[in-house]
């Protein structure tokens, strides 16, 4: 849980609480003041980070590629875009554990919006995903013969296809977090991306833009890109979201204004009831 | 959650329930949460959906083949693995749910052991039962009743079962120690790519043939299963498979048990359970890594050299087909392209037409011929050198088994081109060119009136002439002039041979023996069916002996029927007079003259 340390001027930026016997307004504050408390959260963010996660879920794909690479180097015959795609599964499926925000009806109340501290993993995830997708790419670049006749096929796609495949996972995750299912996140996430991913690679109709083939290499570089730009603004919407519209039945909506105290609590409760 | 549902069912029962003291029954409380928990797994969204994720799995595998139940089993095999995904990611879920939820305390308050817990979900995997079960059974209804040849295996089928059990099994002992979903994620992402990377081992021929089989599903790589003429026994050794899946889930059970297990006589007797499944994984694993019987493999070589010997003929109309044994249901399939045929020429060529089965078998497969001497391959590799699909020496028209029912129209101009006195055989991929001759597209009109196929169907093909699609042309030399080739679909006839040279890294694909249609002839053929067939019928009786000399014009044909001469541009300017080297052009291709 990042929960910063809450300096003065951050929790009551304009003064002192208010007089007794006067009505109690909400404090106002800049919007941007809480880009202040930001260097103070880089450490609890970096701490709570689920290093294990995804560092398990990073390795777990090296190592299998090593293994295959090992495997089939004796014939030295190289190892298909295929096997890099599966490889790459578990870094995906460690990604979905990322930007879960536990507790979040504590967190939006402080003054530092909720989203930082998931976005502030995701952006930490990274460079660890990336040093990832290199290392696979050294793997089977080591499977390739030396003096194999015609061009190695191009990496671009191959890059912008993985993009996707993360964007969506984070868009999975982000809007399973806003939903009744949230203490299962990743564990939600990480299947539903598959199925995504799954359908946007067989399905006859997804299958003409976003594989290769019958796609061309420029075809799916953009269209994967396309896809991760949408599961990219997805991801922002449903971060900013707030926890309390997805309340389980639609049809119970509290009437317009702030909502009752408590709701929350009535719906995390029941939710977390039925989570087996 | 599952606890509480567990006491509801046993309280309204009028059972002890779990939330009332039962430390003298826990038979009877780990039945409750077996079936507390059954119900759970089997409505479990991550189970459905690989109930349906499987199902899709099944149907694109056999769809596009011809059903062979010795290959269709094993496809029906890939559809348990995903539904083993699912349960093994449902199973880790239910097993680490009270570590995750950090209710580990509440749980051990509850008067249920951790043991008898563990012990119910184990149980609790017979829920998973009807979903595998309703899986391979309606796999089974489907691939039977669009006419599969042979009849299912069930040792494999029980093996696809046990899959599913076994993945639940590890699922759960992954859980007990495990808690993080993403532990089963990557279990269930480990299953995943030990049953469908297997295949490398066979591909790269990594550690020997047999290997593969150990994994816990695999078909083969080049598969060979749905190119064969019947079972072969131990190719793949389904029964004792299925031994080594049960002892994976007996091992999984007793590992997950164990974790939980308290006194000491349990603990013994899980470690018996444990060494006794390990010692049948390990006794079904030497079983597997068996060479494939040389008197099976001496029978199928046999079948691949001189398949009409081992076929069952029949002589219908005077036309002769022969069958393997077991394809002897698709008679009437083959008879009917063949008589459509028959039925609109004037007159049938003297020589008899025998209509047969051939098998294309490649011994480059180690799964196959592992275990057996270089000698004895050595022999069995000459023999098929002298196979008909290897000759290309037609004393009949051959069809490759597992290529039924695609090339209908295949068959029709086979038989087409025999009637219009084509030269029959020549080396797969090398027969002669007909190019600029009437009879060609005679041939292809019939066999396109025989077998009612729509000219758009062939658009396929037609692609390949580069006129209205955005394939590349196929160009031969004939005669030092440039000849633009049409592929029809199906035309290619993908073989096991075939699979093992893709696989190798080289070679195209073999065709057919026979001659290489040309773009004109089928541009007129396909003018020629918008004409009434009473008409061009009229021209050709007026004419067939004239129709059949390798001189008459595409040009005399079209003119006779008072249609354009359809023009193809093969974009390729004619080669210089001297001959070009090896790969420095189009290849060269003979006349068709006979």
């Amino acid at each position: 849980v990042v929960v910063a340390s809450q300096p003065p001027n951050i929790l009551n930026p304009e003064g002192a609480p208010p007089a007794q016997g006067q009505p109690v307004r909400p404090a106002r504050r800049s919007r941007l003041s809480w880009l202040r408390a930001l260097p103070l959260l880089a450490r609890p963010v970096t701490v709570t980070m689920p290093w294990v996660t995804l560092l398990t879920g990073c390795l777990a794909g090296i190592v299998y590629l090593a293994v295959m690479a090992r495997l089939v180097g004796a014939s030295r015959s190289p190892l298909g875009p295929g096997v890099i795609r599966l490889a790459f599964l578990p870094a995906v499926a460690a990604l979905a554990f990322v930007p879960r925000a536990p507790f979040r009806p504590l967190t939006q109340t402080v003054p530092v919006p909720a989203w930082v501290a998931p976005t502030g993993h995701l952006l930490l995830a990274v460079p660890v995903l990336a040093v990832t997708c290199w290392a696979q790419l050294r793997i089977i670049a080591h499977t390739i013969p030396p003096h194999v006749l015609g061009h190695p096929p191009a990496v671009y796609p191959l890059i912008a296809q993985l993009t996707g495949w993360c964007a969506v996972t984070v868009a999975a995750a982000a809007c399973t977090g806003r939903s009744r299912y949230a203490d299962l996140g990743g564990a939600i996430a990480a299947p539903v991306s598959f199925a995504a991913i799954a359908l946007a690679c067989y399905a006859p109709i997804t299958s003409r833009f976003l594989a290769e083939p019958p796609a061309t290499p420029h075809g799916v570089t953009i269209a994967w890109y396309a896809v991760a730009s949408a599961a990219a603004a997805l991801s922002c919407v449903a971060m900013r979201d707030r926890w309390h519209r997805y309340a389980r039945s639609l049809h119970r909506r509290s009437p317009p204004g702030p909502a009752p105290r408590g709701t929350n609590e009535r719906t995390s409760a029941s939710d977390f009831g039925r989570q087996g | 959650v599952n606890i509480h549902t567990a006491a509801r069912s046993t309280g309204d029962a009028g059972g002890p329930g779990l939330t009332g003291p039962a430390p003298g029954r826990p038979a009877t409380a780990a039945l409750s949460l077996a079936a507390a928990e059954a119900s759970l797994l089997l409505r479990s969204v991550l189970l459905l959906a690989g109930l349906v994720a499987g199902g899709l799995v099944i149907w694109r595998a056999v769809s596009p083949t011809e059903l062979l139940w010795w290959d269709a089993s094993w496809q029906i095999g890939y559809g348990q693995v995903i539904l083993a995904v699912t349960v093994l990611a449902a199973a880790q879920l239910a097993a680490g749910r009270p570590r995750r939820d950090g209710m580990r305390e509440l749980y051990d308050s509850f008067p249920v052991s951790a043991a008898t817990r563990t012990a119910a979900q184990m149980a609790g995997l017979a829920g998973v039962l009807p979903a595998s079960v309703l899986l391979a059974g309606t796999a089974a209804v489907v691939i039977q009743a669009r006419g599969a040849i042979g009849t299912p295996a069930p040792g494999v089928l029980a093996a696809g079962v046990l899959l599913v059990i076994a993945a639940g099994a590890a699922g759960i002992a992954l859980g007990t120690r495990f808690p993080h979903p993403l532990a089963g994620i990557l279990g269930a992402l480990a299953l995943f790519a030990l049953s469908t990377e297997s295949r490398l081992f066979d591909t790269y021929g990594v550690a020997g043939g047999g290997l593969p089989w150990l994994f816990p599903w695999t078909v083969p790589d080049p598969g060979q299963l749905g190119y064969l003429p019947g079972p072969l026994t131990g190719y793949p050794p389904g029964g004792v498979h299925a031994v080594e899946l049960a002892g994976i889930a007996a091992l999984a059970a007793a590992a997950a048990l164990a974790v939980t297990a308290g006194r000491p006589r349990h603990r013994m007797l899980l470690a018996a359970t444990g060494i006794v499944a390990a010692a049948a994984i390990c006794v079904s694993g030497a079983a597997q890594l068996q060479p494939v019987p040389a008197a099976g493999l001496n029978r199928l070589v046999s079948a691949a050299v001189d398949p009409v010997r081992a076929e069952h003929c029949t002589t219908v109309g005077q036309v002769r087909y022969c069958l393997y044994p077991a394809f002897g249901s698709l008679l009437p399939a083959f008879q009917a392209p063949v008589r459509g045929v028959l039925a609109e020429i004037p007159a049938r060529p003297a020589d008899g037409l025998t209509i047969a089965q051939d098998l294309s078998l490649t011994l480059d497969d180690p799964s196959l011929a592992h275990g057996h001497t270089g000698q004895q391959l050595a022999r069995w590799k000459a023999e098929l050198q002298t196979a008909p699909a290897s000759t290309g020496t037609a004393p009949a028209i051959y069809t490759p088994v597992g290529s039924w029912p695609a090339p209908r129209f295949a068959l029709a101009l086979r038989v087409a081109e025999w009637a219009v006195k084509f030269p029959a055989g020549g080396s797969p991929g090398t027969g002669c060119v007909p190019a600029d001759q009437a009879r060609e597209a005679i041939a292809i009109w019939l066999a396109i009136t025989a077998t009612r196929t729509s000219p758009a169907q062939l658009a396929a093909g037609q692609n390949l002439i580069g006129q209205r699609g955005a394939g590349t042309p196929s160009i031969a030399v004939v005669q030092g002039r440039p000849v633009t080739l049409w592929t029809y679909p199906a035309q290619y006839v993908p073989t096991a041979g075939d699979a093992a040279t893709a696989s190798a890294g080289g070679g195209a694909g073999v065709f057919p023996a026979g001659p290489q249609t040309t773009a004109t002839g089928f541009l007129l053929a396909e003018s020629m069916t918008s004409l009434p067939a009473s008409r061009v019928e009229r021209v050709l009786d007026a004419g067939w002996p004239v129709w059949l000399n390798w001189h008459t014009t595409d040009a005399r044909l079209a003119a006779a029927l008072g249609i354009p001469m359809p023009s193809v541009s093969t974009g390729v300017s004619p080669p210089p007079a001297t001959a070009p080297g090896p790969g420095s052009g189009p290849p060269q291709a003979p006349l068709c003259t006979t």
